[in-house]
């Protein structure tokens, strides 16, 4: 048994010699002496283009800057002139047609369980119910 | 009485030509390639080298070898630290071409002598284990390469890929182990 592993590890090692052996063998050794001879004679060619450090340092102040003023406008509140409210598109309704809305809302609130505000929204006048309606949007 | 033959000098040791070539003796760097170009291109190949890009990879190796020749401390042979080099630039190759061949089963992989038969069993086993080899981990395939098919012991091998020789064996183990499995 051990004689047969030894015979396998002999015929790979065999194997692992001629690995290689013809295509060494093509190689024209005099022409690549000369030619690596001739290479060496070259300078040595420069890294590809390495930025100067000015330009470094320039790029990456304008990637802190840049990304401060991104997270800023990102962090920053929401402005008032940037909210839009349902009820700013409210203002031709008369006070009737507000009261519709409000109490389709009110069915749309009692729907999904919240109480029903007890008093109604019949002797509110238009400017009430449009400042109900824009405290129910938060 | 007949005139003793003149003998030849023994050719002058590695490191006589790698000094020559430090002092800029362009002679010592060719005999350089000519003695360890083809024991190169052996590795290279069996390393899953392209027989179209050999002469590149074999140029390149000696090129940042003889760039480099300054920092060889002499830790191992020039060849084994050149054939270390040569598997660098064959996975420099490797990421540009973004492939790697299978060095094919041809004529040059077969036995040269004996029977057909015999010759074609050889020949297909060789094409498995180039196969083998080239599905090996980069550092199995190294140590296995360096041990079973260039010869070096496990110390020179060590000095060379800058690692243990306990390691080195661990590693030519699991290499034979892995082709043995693949060659099944």
């Amino acid at each position: 048994m051990k004689e047969d592993a030894m015979l396998h590890d002999a015929k790979l090692q065999e194997a692992a010699q001629r690995l290689g052996s013809a295509a060494a063998d093509k190689l024209d050794l005099e022409r690549i002496a000369t030619t690596v001879v001739e290479r060496l004679r070259e300078p040595e060619a420069r890294p590809a283009w390495v930025p100067p450090a000015w330009l470094r340092v320039a790029a990456v102040l304008v990637v802190l800057v840049g990304g401060g003023l991104v997270l800023r406008h990102v962090r920053s509140p929401t402005t008032a002139h940037g909210a839009h409210f349902v009820t700013d598109d409210l203002t031709d309704l008369s006070a009737d047609q507000l009261r519709e809305v409000l109490n389709t809302l009110d069915e749309t609130l009692d729907s999904v369980g919240t109480t029903p505000p007890e008093s109604g929204f019949d002797d509110l006048d238009a400017q009430q119910l449009r400042a109900v309606l824009r405290s129910l949007e938060g | 009485m007949a005139q003793p033959q003149p003998v030849a000098p023994p050719p002058p040791p590695d490191a006589a030509l790698i000094a020559a070539w430090q002092g800029g003796d362009e002679r010592a760097a060719a005999d350089l390639v000519r003695r360890h170009a083809r024991a190169l291109a052996r590795f290279l190949t069996a390393a899953g080298a392209p027989e179209a890009d050999l002469d590149d990879l074999v140029q390149e190796t000696f090129i940042r070898a003889f760039r480099a020749v300054g920092r060889f401390r002499g830790q191992c042979q020039f060849r084994t630290w050149l054939l270390t080099i040569g598997g660098n630039a064959l996975k420099d190759h490797g990421r540009r071409v973004s492939r790697h061949k299978v060095v094919p089963l041809d004529e040059g992989l077969q036995a040269r002598d004996g029977d057909p038969h015999e010759r074609a069993e050889a020949g297909e086993a060789e094409a498995r284990l180039a196969a083998g080899v080239q599905q090996l981990p980069r550092l199995q395939r190294e140590v296995f390469l360096l041990r079973a098919q260039q010869g070096f012991e496990y110390a020179e091998i060590a000095g060379a890929l800058d690692t243990t020789e306990g390691a080195a064996r661990v590693h030519y183990h699991h290499a034979v182990r892995r082709l043995k499995e693949l060659m099944r």
